[in-house]
């Protein structure tokens, strides 16, 4: 199988530590079912360790901004 | 009646209804078919019952005691003889026949199950997702059951024949039976089986008793036809000869056989497919009462030889008492089970068609005149409909519509207005001490003489018609605190739009101009953004009705405010057509004017005096095109760019040194300076420099004439010559590779056939030929030809169509291949079949100016047909792709902390765009981006060392104060600008 995560689109997806979770929760005033969501299968996670309920944390090319980072909601 | 007083709306539940509440509600039960007796009076519980509410203006409503238009009508109700199935619900009504037990009625899930698809339930309303979802799995789930895992009953598969009936798929005997099991006992193959494939031991009546344990007797009366065996001897039979003694049977389920099996479904089953047992008790989708709409819903009209015309659900309701009626008298007189179940499925029929006339597979309910009926879904359904054509949008007051031409004495902020429109459509004062004389004025020149008034409204809230006779004597009365709405004036501000609106630019606001003469007149260069020209387009005008709405649309949507487009962030106002090329022979070769035709070309500007002269010859004096263009440049604006034209433009402190100005440079869609001065200056400072351009422009163009004919295009007979020959040797050309394959010698290119590759090289071949042809073209035509004026400078048209003019039209293509339908082999019937050479397959020498060949034009018109059908199918493709992403994207909104989210406040982008920023407030300019240090810094001087002093007058000159108040302001304070 071809791992999607080697690929040059694909940017960095890494877990969330839930201290700094509860921050950027803060930061925004919302729950965590409000972010965005990822699936736990999704072949970027390849290698990341991700139960459902965990936040991913995406930092992306951006460009219009150097990167842009983007929270993520691990589902089922 | 106690008065009603507005109430909040704390939640709204959205489930089932009772047929209890349907009973509740009613103020009437119907039971008559008959509206009117012979007198004309509505008939007691008939479909009419003046208990159902009043039409008819002056009655009373003998149920609330309001009059016709307060009445909001009251229900009925029908209670029906057998119940039937609501339409709306068949497919929840199917998933549940599924998903429960026959017998017991349970959820066919294991109480382990149960309890997953619970917590998925669960986190599914947690996230948001679509609850639906969940059920249906469960159902899929439910559905592999076999057997009920509560009662252990064998479960037979749903069949659902649209729109609303039942299945239950069993297996029975068949009623072949006797020759199957004589067949299997001796050994033959049996139904469709394949002979050779069949391994059976032949068996006699004996031992098959001996197998199965069924008498030999029983085994002889089987064999003989007279017993059916009960099921389980059935299964025994089956298995000692290993043969198949069913056929599917369907087993209707009737309406009332469904209700009571969704009757017992217990609470705590529904709860794991999201029905919430309260709101929503699934029996309820099966219909024992049929509300009836209140009359108010379905008034009658009266026609004009007083015959009573009735609504459509009144016709429709009256086939569903008649059926009803029926279906009662029928079972009370014990007809047979056929007859009622045929007015059964008729009572159906009906009820199904009152709520859905569109439900494919079932006729439409039609009108007398063969009309299909328009019933409650149709109401709803559509663009006509209640939500998309009575909610979101309807017709509304102060709004005009009428054919738009263009006036270039406007400034882009205006539009003319015609008189008789500025009559109609008003504006209301409050009359203060200060405006009081202004009013009295309106009010007394009256509703017919232009800036009149068309009603005066009294403080005790009396309105008052402005007429003719009374307008002198009410504009004495007219007295502080009354209002008057008088016409539209100069200066007033309208919202102007035209369709489709596709993006912001399509509704702008405008400053009124009150003309003569029936047209709106615009200012051409706010043609981009409507996208509209003068050939006979309409657009639209609203007049705005509150002091709120004016403001907004004066700060937000007035067009100066939209010269920068969102979606490219670069002006979509600035010149165009004419204007380009006038500005393109003003600048270009940098004529000289003397000081008569310098002072012309500026008269329409606010330049009212000339620069110091470029040139002195003896005692006259002379201005350059650039020094006059350079007249309408802010001081201090410093730009280098290149033109349309390929010069590079120099402008050093407001100064043109040098370049052409064109497309590049003013044009609308991208025009540097435009942008530029939109973005370092402001959109007023824009707004004046676009209208200026503009009117130079025009002077220039018309002081050099600009005119293009027919011999514009002609070519002297050596480059026709010329040209000619090129053709000649692409024909050649063709002809040899033509040879080449059908000799079999040509190679064909990776990828394709040898047939395509021919294709491609002869393509190739001609292709070339326009192009040799464009640059013969080119060189004969001087930089004063009109055509290619335009062309350079980027005002309209391009080398292309030039060449196509006087040179040679080109290769004709469908597809982007070259012609190759029409008759079998052949393109047209005066070719040979089969033949691949240049003018079969439509390639067009000559050109327009000369003039194309029969054959030539119609392959021409071939090619130019697909262009039209291409063009019809994108619009209507892109019209509907553009609704579904609105309607997507509509509820998205960026918040105050810069992130967006839809309206359930999940995130959709944590910071918009990424980047945060809007497109319109970005420099256009790589090499020019915000000096965020600078800013920062002039923030901390001002607010550290000379108390700001120098920062904020800085800030001061850079804020234009000017642009919320009208145009005319602008003239007034304008004066001594640069």
């Amino acid at each position: 199988m071809v791992d999607a995560t080697e690929h040059e689109l694909v940017p960095e997806h890494h877990l969330v530590d839930e201290e700094r979770l509860e921050e950027i929760l803060d930061e925004y005033n919302i729950e965590r079912t409000d972010l965005p969501k990822i699936k736990r299968l999704d072949p970027a996670l390849r290698d990341v360790d991700a139960e459902a309920g965990d936040v991913i944390r995406i930092e992306r090319d951006s460009r219009t901004t150097d990167t842009a980072i983007v929270y993520r909601l691990v589902i089922e | 009646m106690s008065i009603q007083t507005p109430k909040d709306i704390s939640s709204i539940d959205f489930g089932l209804m009772d047929p209890e509440t349907y009973r509740d509600m009613s103020i009437t039960k119907v039971i008559t078919a008959d509206t009117y007796d012979d007198d004309g009076f509505p008939i007691d519980m008939g479909l009419m019952d003046p208990r159902l509410g009043v039409i008819d203006p002056g009655l009373e409503c003998p149920t609330c005691g309001q009059r016709s238009g307060s009445c909001p009508g009251h229900f009925g109700h029908i209670e029906l003889a057998a119940p039937v199935i609501h339409v709306g619900f068949s497919k929840r009504v199917r998933r549940l026949l599924r998903g429960t037990c026959r017998n017991c009625s349970k959820l066919l899930l294991t109480s382990e199950e149960r309890g997953e698809f619970l917590d998925r339930l669960e986190r599914t309303i947690e996230l948001g997702d679509d609850q639906s979802d969940v059920m249906k799995a469960a159902i899929r789930q439910a559905r592999k059951k076999d057997q009920c895992p509560h009662c252990g009953e064998k479960q037979f598969d749903i069949k659902h024949e649209k729109p609303t009936t039942y299945y239950e798929v069993q297996d029975v005997l068949t009623n072949e039976f006797p020759e199957l099991i004589a067949a299997a006992m001796q050994g033959d193959a049996v139904r469709d089986e394949d002979p050779d494939d069949v391994d059976r031991d032949p068996m006699s009546p004996d031992e098959l008793a001996n197998e199965t344990g069924i008498e030999l007797s029983r085994i002889n009366e089987i064999l003989s036809g007279t017993f059916r065996p009960r099921p389980e001897d059935r299964k025994a039979i089956e298995k000692a000869l290993s043969v198949d003694l069913t056929e599917e049977d369907m087993n209707k389920l009737m309406a009332s056989d469904i209700r009571d099996w969704f009757e017992s479904i217990p609470d705590e089953d529904l709860e794991v497919l999201g029905i919430d047992s309260d709101h929503s008790r699934p029996e309820w989708m099966i219909l024992t009462v049929l509300p009836v709409p209140p009359v108010t819903a379905r008034p009658s009209i009266t026609l004009d030889n007083g015959q009573r015309s009735e609504d459509d659900l009144t016709h429709k309701l009256v086939d569903i008492i008649r059926i009803n009626q029926r279906f009662m008298e029928n079972r009370e007189a014990g007809a047979p089970q056929l007859i009622i179940e045929d007015l059964w499925e008729l009572l159906q029929y009906h009820v199904t068609t009152f709520m859905d006339n569109e439900i494919s597979g079932t006729p439409p309910a039609r009108h007398r005149s063969g009309r299909p009926l328009k019933t409650l879904s149709q109401r709803l359904k559509g663009k006509e409909g209640r939500f998309r054509g009575s909610l979101s949008g309807k017709r509304v007051n102060f709004s005009a519509r009428t054919v738009i031409s263009p006036d270039p004495t406007l400034s882009l902020n205006e539009v003319g207005v015609p008189d008789r429109v500025a009559e109609e459509m008003t504006q209301t004062m409050t009359v203060t001490d200060r405006n009081r004389s202004q009013a009295q004025q309106y009010v007394s020149n009256g509703p017919n003489t232009h800036p009149g008034a068309n009603y005066v409204k009294r403080p005790d809230g009396r309105r008052l018609k402005v007429t003719e006779k009374n307008c002198e004597e009410l504009a004495e009365k007219v007295e502080v605190g009354w209002e008057v709405n008088r016409h539209l004036v100069d200066g007033d501000i309208i919202i102007f739009n035209r369709q489709p609106s596709l993006h912001r630019m399509s509704i702008m606001a405008h400053e009124v101009v009150v003309m003569p003469y029936k047209t709106f007149r615009l200012n051409t260069t706010v043609c981009p953004p409507y996208n509209a020209d003068f050939d006979g387009d309409e657009m639209n005008m609203h007049a705005l009705q509150n002091e709120e709405a004016r403001a907004e649309a004066r700060v937000l949507m007035r067009v100066q405010e939209q010269i920068l487009s969102p979606r490219f962030g670069e002006n979509i106002i600035g010149a165009i057509q004419d204007h380009i090329s006038g500005t393109y022979l003003l600048t270009h070769e940098n004529p000289e004017f003397n000081e008569t035709q310098a002072l012309d070309l500026l008269r329409a500007t606010r330049v009212d005096e000339l620069p110091e002269p470029d040139r002195v010859d003896g005692d006259i004096e002379y201005w350059t095109g650039r020094t006059l263009f350079s007249e309408l440049l802010p001081d201090g604006l410093n730009l280098e760019f290149t033109s349309a034209t390929g010069d590079t433009v120099l402008i050093e402190d407001g100064e043109l040194i040098e370049g052409t100005i064109d497309e590049d440079g003013v044009g609308a869609f991208g025009g540097t300076v435009v942008d530029t001065i939109c973005k370092q200056y402001s959109t007023t400072r824009a707004r004046m420099f676009i209208n200026e351009v503009a009117a130079l422009a025009m002077r220039a163009i018309m002081h050099f004439g600009f005119s293009i004919g027919i011999d514009d295009e002609s070519i002297p007979g050596e480059a026709r010559a010329e040209i000619d020959e090129t053709i000649d040797n692409a024909y050649d050309r063709v002809e040899e590779l033509i040879e080449i394959y059908e000799n079999g010698d040509l190679e064909s290119l990776p990828g394709r056939t040898v047939s395509e590759t021919l294709e491609m090289k002869i393509m190739q071949a001609l292709g070339k030929v326009r192009d040799t042809a464009g640059d013969i073209v080119s060189d004969y035509f001087g930089d004063d030809n009109p055509a290619v004026v335009m062309a350079q400078s980027g005002a309209r048209g391009s080398m292309l169509n030039l060449t196509q003019m006087a040179g040679c039209v080109g290769q004709q293509a469908v597809r982007g291949e070259r012609i190759n339908r029409g008759y079998e082999d052949r393109t047209l019937s005066h070719y040979k079949p089969d033949d691949l050479g240049a003018d079969a397959h439509g390639f067009v020498e000559s050109s327009y100016r000369s003039g194309l060949s029969p054959r030539e034009f119609f392959f021409h018109a071939v090619s130019g047909r697909e262009g039209l059908v291409d063009t019809a199918v994108r619009t209507s493709k892109s019209g509907y792709l553009q609704r579904r992403l609105i309607n997507a994207l509509s509820e998205l909104e960026t918040q105050y902390d810069g992130t967006v989210r839809n309206t359930k406040d999940t995130i959709v982008q944590f910071e918009f765009g990424e980047d945060g920023t809007s497109p319109v407030k970005v420099s256009s300019d790589v090499d020019h981006e915000v000096d965020v240090a600078e800013i920062a810094d002039g923030v901390l001087e001002a607010e550290f060392e000379d108390d700001g002093d120098t920062f904020l007058e800085q800030v001061r000159d850079e804020t234009d104060t000017r642009t919320n108040l009208s145009e005319r302001m602008d003239a007034i304070t304008a004066q001594g600008d640069d």
